[in-house]
């Protein structure tokens, strides 16, 4: 028992060492404004350093450009709406504001979805063991805010008989597989006849033709209603600022996968379309060390996901609310 | 301020019946809005009634062409065209042979039977056997090759190559390999496109002690108050 | 009646803010008072805006808190106006058409205050833009929420648009046509109801959330905005009649008490319906409620809330059924007030908080709103106070003076 709780204990402390360590550095070092300064926009006040880099010799240009790229960003349009030629000029935008506010050199990719393709997922019930290796895989490919332990996949630890998440136990921190529990994890369902995307009043979320359900952070208002509508937990909101060690950063991105999401919007799992519409895997698939996770193409005949829907029992979660999911649960 | 007594009789009831027939006259009126409501949902709600989604993907049986996914990279890890076929036809496992660390293991058991002051200990005694029922756990001849040590051999005393080891796997854990061969079981090594490339059995399980070993958890989910 | 020659448009807004900005010792230092909540509120804004919804007690569970529950019962106090338009337009009751213009004064109040709350709610505000169509894209007719923000809109333009009219006209020293106003009257009752129905249809069009996604939520909702809105009007008449020269006939009183009543017995009729539905025999559907009546896995805090509400507002109805004062202002009153807390309570926190709760797999986390939120909502409903004491001084005013 305290074995655990020393190892969470450290988890922990491990997760708070970074901004604790950036701020007593700074706070050490109160002869160098600038450094200071330096290092509070790698940490949390992000907003108030762009006030600032105002003072630093020969960063007024720098600055003026900054506000004019803010101003293209706020005034453009859905991404839906966009041309191609938009889509590029806005990814660009967002590289060099991202390159400008924090030094981050990122790749930000518009990929279209690929054609004759929508993508379905299983999970294996009976092989996963509750090692987390998908949580922590995503969390890294998706800047998911360390702060708030945002987290799109959650593992829930089942006894069995029953088959409902809720009764079952997402909080654990013990030693895994235990003896007679099985394992089940969940995530964005990404249904066909998703209740999030008809709630959202301003269309900035919604089913791509490969399946995926997006959000266009920079469209959102940050109203709620689609997490209200979700049945099965599976949208997360930005509460504050996101925080991401610098260093961790994910910087292969898409513009509706897992780019930097300011403040005060919704995100979700987006099948890691950074990922998978180069062909890849999402990060949770290549992350599983038991092969319970399986994803491919639905229309493809040959594909693993086909294969699990016709020779697996198969079943979906809430199926009764007809929302369609395209993620599948099954027993071996 | 007194506004109570009433002072004509009867004066309570007639304003509760002119009330209750406004009320209801203009509940009607409201009704107006019902309709309109309705008909969107019902007319949201039939379309999505149409076509049930699982039949539509079901009766997609044109080949796609994986391949066809332009940005799928060739896999850094050496790869062996495995000898069975999967519903998509010919595919590819990772190799096996390079990832142990003594092979070839011709290279210390030949003609000559090894001799050497604890030599199996310092070779070979890292190796726990946990494969098998317990207490009769399987020995290493049960699917090391007894004389051509560079080989496995199945219960059929066919010589199967260390790269091939789901065929030996296979003869008892049949279901498992079915599965296995279909999708269901094990994991596709990095892209769901392009050429199927699968991980082998022994690219996740010790072949000498195939079940995963207990630990904690990569992380846990905090409560969120 | 000549001197009102030299009036225009110009002359009748910089009279409404003179007569406003004058006063008594005791009005300014009101005024003062809630410029001060209001102060308060864009000072703990600032933290939300710096900071992000982070700073309130709100979380990826429960999603919506304070002011999504201030928002929804608001809007049924908004929705309440037309108990007074009704019988005064359509009835052509005397009394009640004194009295009408205070009762638009206070929906328009309500829905300024539902509009901020659902502001403030916004994790993105500047971008709400997004939803003028046009400019941006308004997801109509499929999210229920667009149909939310055209109704409350078009009903903030109604309640203001006719009042103004017929007090420019009584400003004017003419009367009001009403050939030109009478259809937007009818329109605005059809859209009172149509306000409450579709902010209920916002909760109820929802199958993950088993309590709320309950057909009897719109009729409920109805219910007991016609409790809670006349019972404030009730109260504000009541001001009124006491500290100005604006005397109320107290037959309005008694038709108020009456349409109170007969609204507080249905919506506790269909609590009872609700409770009944819940308990007799528990779903997996019930688990909200029981976490609202009695509390799951040691998370109670909601549990005394509720019933308080349930006890209050049952009392407070018995009292304004069977009068025991018969008719004396000193016991209606005090159970106009209790009534409105109790519904507020009920319908605000006990409505929202446990409709997420606990989430959709299963978890359960308590909600205590932040200062932060405290302090915004004190704000909005200062700035709400301030619309409504606007607006109906100048009406008394002009109104007073048409009747001379």
């Amino acid at each position: 028992m305290s074995l655990q709780d020393n190892e969470k204990e450290m988890e922990k402390d491990k997760e708070n060492k970074n901004t604790n360590e950036i701020l007593a550095d700074a706070l050490a070092d109160k002869s160098s404004r600038r450094s200071f300064i330096k290092n509070l926009s790698i940490g949390a006040a992000a907003a108030s350093a762009t006030l600032v880099t105002g003072c630093v010799p020969g960063a007024d240009a720098a600055v003026s450009g900054e506000m004019r790229l803010r101003w293209q960003e706020f005034f453009k349009k859905n991404y839906r709406l966009m041309t191609e030629e938009e889509k590029e000029q806005t990814v660009s935008r967002l590289e060099r504001l991202a390159a400008l506010k924090d030094g981050l050199e990122l790749q930000i990719g518009s990929e279209p979805p690929l054609p004759k393709v929508l993508y379905g997922y299983a999970f294996n019930i009976t092989r996963c063991e509750g090692f987390m290796e998908c949580v922590t895989a995503c969390i890294k490919e998706n800047n998911l805010d360390r702060k708030t332990h945002t987290q799109y996949i959650r593992i829930f630890e089942m006894e069995p008989g029953q088959l409902d998440p809720s009764t079952g136990d997402g909080k654990y921190f013990h030693e895994v597989p235990v003896e007679n529990k099985f394992y089940m994890g969940t995530q964005c369902f990404h249904c066909e006849n998703a209740p999030c995307t008809k709630a959202c009043p301003t269309k900035a979320t919604w089913r791509e033709p490969d399946g995926i359900v997006v959000v266009d952070y920079d469209w959102c208002i940050g109203c709620r209603y689609c997490q209200a509508a979700c049945p099965y937990f599976g949208r997360r909101f930005n509460w504050g600022k996101a925080e991401i060690p610098k260093e961790e950063i994910t910087t292969k991105q898409h513009y509706l996968g897992n780019r930097l999401r300011p403040m005060g919007k919704m995100e979700k799992c987006t099948f890691c379309i950074q990922r998978t519409r180069k062909g890849r895997l999402p990060a949770c698939v290549e992350a599983c060390p038991t092969g319970s996770r399986v994803f491919g193409n639905l229309l493809d005949p040959d594909s693993e996901i086909r294969y699990v829907l016709k020779h697996k029992k198969v079943f979906r979660m809430k199926e009764e609310l007809g929302t369609e999911p395209k993620f599948w649960y099954f027993i071996d | 301020m007194n506004f109570g007594e009433n002072k004509r009789e009867g004066n309570k009831r007639t304003t509760m019946k002119t009330l209750m027939n406004g009320m209801a006259r203009w509940l009607w009126g409201s009704f107006l809005l019902i309709p309109a409501l309705l008909l969107v949902c019902v007319g949201t709600g039939a379309a999505s009634e149409k076509k049930p989604f699982l039949d539509t993907i079901k009766s997609v049986d044109a080949p796609f062409d994986s391949r066809s996914v332009q940005q799928v990279q060739p896999v850094p890890q050496p790869t062996v065209v495995a000898k069975e076929e999967y519903q998509g036809g010919q595919f590819r496992v990772l190799a096996r042979k390079e990832q142990i660390e003594r092979h070839k293991c011709s290279n210390c058991h030949g003609e000559k039977e090894v001799k050497g002051k604890n030599a199996f200990t310092l070779t070979h005694g890292n190796v726990v056997v946990q494969h098998g029922r317990e207490g009769s756990e399987l020995a290493c001849i049960d699917c090391h090759h007894p004389q051509d040590r560079d080989a496995l051999e199945d219960k059929k005393g066919r010589k199967i190559d260390f790269d091939h080891s789901y065929q030996l796997c296979g003869q008892c854990h049949f279901r498992q390999k079915r599965d296995w061969l279909g999708g269901a079981h094990g994991k596709r090594v990095s892209y769901w496109a392009g050429e199927r490339i699968i991980f082998n059995c022994t690219t996740c399980h010790d072949p000498h002690a195939p079940r995963f070993a207990k630990r904690f958890p990569a992380t846990y989910s905090v409560p969120l108050n | 009646m000549s001197a009102h020659t030299n009036r225009n448009v110009r002359t009748f807004i910089i009279d409404v803010f003179r007569w406003n900005l004058r006063g008594g010792i005791g009005f300014q230092l009101f005024r003062l008072l809630l410029l001060g909540c209001m102060a308060m509120g864009i000072y703990a804004y600032s933290f939300q805006a710096r900071f992000g919804l982070s700073v309130t007690g709100m979380n990826d569970i429960i999603s919506w808190g304070f002011y999504i529950s201030n928002f929804t019962f608001l809007v049924g106090v908004a929705a309440a106006a037309v108990m007074l338009i009704l019988p005064a337009y359509v009835f052509h009751d005397p009394n009640f058409h004194r009295v009408v213009i205070i009762g638009e004064g206070v929906a328009v109040g309500a829905l300024v205050m539902c509009l901020s709350f659902i502001v403030v709610d916004l994790g993105g505000p500047l971008q709400a833009w997004h939803l003028i169509p046009g400019i941006g894209i308004f997801n109509f007719p499929s999210s229920i929420l667009a149909w939310d923000v055209l109704v409350l809109n078009g009903y903030l333009l109604l309640n203001a648009l006719v009042p103004a009219y017929i007090l420019y006209s009584h400003y004017m020293g003419r009367k009001a046509n009403e050939k030109l106003y009478r259809p937007f009257v009818f329109l605005s009752i059809f859209w009172a109801f149509s306000i409450h129905m579709v902010t209920a249809f916002l909760y109820q069009g929802l199958p993950a959330r088993p309590f709320w996604n309950n057909p009897l939520l719109g009729p409920r909702f109805l219910a007991s905005a016609f409790a809670a809105g006349p019972a404030l009007i009730a109260l504000i008449l009541a001001v009124i009649h006491n500290f100005t020269s604006y005397k109320i006939d107290r037959s309005v009183f008694n038709k108020l008490r009456l349409i109170i009543v007969i609204s507080a017995i249905i919506n506790l009729l269909m609590l009872f319906s609700e409770i009944f539905k819940e308990f007799y025999f528990p779903t997996h559907h019930s688990s909200a409620a029981v976490y609202l009546f009695f509390g799951m896995d040691g998370h109670d805090s909601l549990v005394p809330w509720i019933w308080t509400s349930v006890c209050v507002n049952l009392a407070a109805t018995l009292v304004l059924a069977f009068n025991p004062g018969k008719n004396n202002p000193k016991v209606l009153l005090p159970a106009c007030v209790f009534l409105f807390v109790a519904i507020w309570m009920e319908k605000g926190i006990g409505l929202i908080v446990p409709g997420l709760i606990p989430s959709p797999l299963g978890e359960i986390v308590d909600y205590l709103p932040t200062w932060v939120e405290l302090t915004v909502t004190l704000g909005i409903f200062a700035l709400g106070i301030t619309v409504v004491s606007w607006l109906i001084r100048a009406a008394l005013i002009i109104e007073e003076r048409y009747e001379h």
